[in-house]
């Protein structure tokens, strides 16, 4: 079959590779229809996210239909058109019976590298590096999801492909983000990141009571997109000071919660950013937290933060006097994929939540470094590349 | 031109550098060796097994369960009601074979004995209710001898330490028992030729090994 491969730093290419086979009860095949660029992969081919080897199938969002099951498969059958959740997660864990799923002790087959570096290991994480298990991805013609039962849902007729596959990570993170504000009804969210994650934060944090939602980016296509579709107030931080215009448009308050979903790549202006950049660059830092730092000055007091962008090892300059002396919330992590998706597709299903339009390039498999190339490089307004190895 | 007193100050200077830096390294050398005891090295491990103390025990004697569980890692005899002989191979260490003599010794409790291995090693199990319904926490002490140490770092340098394996059974274990398999992504699609798969298998093995537990 046909796959979209990490050839080393920056470079990816399509090459023929071997199919998946089913290797263990709970297994199921996929054949991939849809499968998006996430911007956390970009993390991983810049190798800002170790322990990528050559030869690794990238993807990890995406949606099918399945072709084979193993024998202790119970509740998804051949044919099933599906969507499937980035994180691998058992389903018999602590994590996993409390709906923590992206922190399931028995999914990550290769520990010890997060281990050392995060004092646990978290859930393995479908085509996201060795640390994350060594799972193939998902930029491929077929899949194997291990656990199937537990990771794959099937869908509601009538909503495209296109839109269901961010079911599978940028819906159930946004979700995820909103959820951990808190809300009752009648606050200001502000959201860092206009990419496909900060749009489905805003509309959930919409969804769950927030009367006012302001999305920060210095994309001014990706702002009018969300002010377009969602309704939300924008700031372009590349022409104006975010902590003063979040101040000015709450009456001093700041924002009752403040959602980061950006990561460890995240731009800025002026000298610290430049600083920064430039010690990531040389490999003296590993992430870049210019929208971190923001979200905590900005909240306000007693407020919470929400951060579902990536981030791999260790800052600098984390005001931390700030988050401690303003008495801050701080919630983070990797989405429970399969603790949103069911809710999610029931929303998708009545129109509730749309986001088929984040796909702005959907094309073939073949054509997927082209699409990675738009999506890093923000061209042609795309906000999503989606590729479709069955096309 | 360099005077002396430079020289000398530069001199004493790294050698107060080294010595203090290579004081640190022992130390923190020492504060990661095991215990000793009586010539013995001993570990303690444990893992929190998210089932009750009567399905962890079931486990252990529902046969074709396990067999399931340990086929293509180590195969289990019983030799009567409270003894079993278990033959593993350790993949990590060569393929290198493990025979131990496993004896329940009271409820909730287990010892072994490894008669034929690389290293001589002895140990038992407690089994004990995990706090706030988190299940049951299997804890383990270990002792091994490896003569030296020299011995013993080539023996860590061929994979024969016993702690690794230790770690290693309890992870496998909490997982057959919570979720019916050790999840493996060897062998999954990849563009490697044959070659770098080899490479990234050692790198996989690295990755896998060992292990907080």
């Amino acid at each position: 079959m046909r796959a979209l491969c990490w050839e080393g730093v920056g470079k990816l290419a399509v090459r023929d590779v071997p199919e998946p086979r089913i290797r263990a009860e709970g297994d199921i095949i996929v054949k991939v229809r849809a499968s998006s660029v996430c911007g956390s992969d970009l993390h991983l081919i810049n190798g800002f996210l170790p322990a990528m080897r050559e030869g690794d199938i990238l993807g990890h969002e995406f949606m099918g239909e399945v072709v084979e099951t193993g024998p202790g498969v119970r509740r998804l059958r051949v044919g099933d058109r599906v969507v499937v959740g980035s994180v691998v997660a058992c389903g018999g864990c602590w994590y996993c019976r409390t709906e923590q799923y992206s922190l399931c002790d028995n999914s990550n087959p290769q520990p010890v590298f997060t281990e050392k570096l995060w004092g646990h290991s978290p859930a393995g994480i479908l085509g996201y590096s060795h640390a994350a298990g060594g799972y193939s991805g998902s930029h491929a013609e077929y899949i194997r999801v291990p656990f199937g039962d537990v990771g794959a849902f099937t869908v509601p007729e009538g909503v495209p492909d296109d839109a269901v596959v961010f079911a599978s990570d940028a819906m159930p993170t946004g979700w995820m983000a909103a959820d951990f504000c808190g809300l009752k009804g009648g606050e200001v969210v502000a959201v860092w990141g206009a990419g496909g994650v900060g749009q489905m934060a805003a509309r959930s944090a919409q969804i769950l009571g927030a009367e006012r939602v302001i999305v920060i980016d210095r994309l001014p296509e990706r702002l009018a997109t969300a002010a377009d579709r969602l309704g939300v107030e924008t700031v372009n931080y590349a022409d104006t000071d975010v902590l003063e215009a979040l101040r000015e448009m709450t009456a001093g308050r700041g924002p009752d919660a403040c959602i980061e979903a950006v990561g460890m790549e995240a731009h800025d202006v002026g000298p610290i950013y430049a600083y920064d950049k430039a010690k990531q660059t040389a490999r003296l830092s590993t992430d870049r937290p210019t929208s971190v730092r923001q979200a905590i000055m900005a909240c306000r007091k007693g407020g919470t933060v929400s951060i579902v962008g990536v981030y791999g090892g260790l800052v600098d300059k984390f005001p931390l006097g700030a988050a401690m002396n303003k008495a801050l919330v701080l919630r983070m992590g990797q989405m429970h994929a399969q603790r949103y998706i069911p809710m999610l597709l029931d929303r998708l299903a009545t129109g509730e939540i749309d986001p088929g339009y984040l796909a702005t390039h959907p094309m073939s498999l073949e054509d997927g470094v082209r699409g990675y190339e738009l999506f890093e490089k923000k061209q042609d307004a795309c906000l999503r590349s989606v590729l479709h190895p069955a096309s | 031109m360099t005077s002396n007193g430079t020289r000398w100050a530069l001199l004493g200077a790294t050698t107060v550098t080294a010595l203090g830096v290579g004081a640190m390294a022992a130390r923190r050398r020492r504060r990661h060796q095991p215990d000793r005891q009586d010539g013995w090295y001993v570990v303690r491990r444990g893992i929190t097994v998210d089932r009750p103390m009567d399905a962890v025990v079931g486990f252990w004697t529902d046969r074709e369960r396990l067999d399931r569980a340990l086929a293509g890692w180590a195969t289990l005899d019983q030799l009567d009601d409270n003894r079993w002989r278990c033959v593993a191979s350790d993949a990590a260490a060569g393929g290198s074979e493990w025979r131990a003599e496993l004896t329940v010794t009271g409820p909730g409790r287990l010892s072994w004995r490894v008669d034929e291995g690389p290293v001589p090693q002895q140990g038992h199990v407690d089994l004990l209710p995990a706090p706030q319904d988190r299940g049951t926490e299997i804890r383990a002490e270990l002792r091994y001898r490896i003569g030296g140490p020299l011995r013993r770092a080539l023996g860590l340098t061929r994979g024969d330490d016993p702690d690794q394996g230790l770690r290693d059974a309890l992870r496998r274990i909490k997982s057959l028992i919570e979720c019916g398999q050790m999840i493996d992504t060897r062998r999954d699609p990849s563009g490697r030729d044959h070659r770098q798969e080899a490479v990234t298998d050692q790198l996989r093995e690295k990755l896998t090994t060992g292990g907080r537990a």
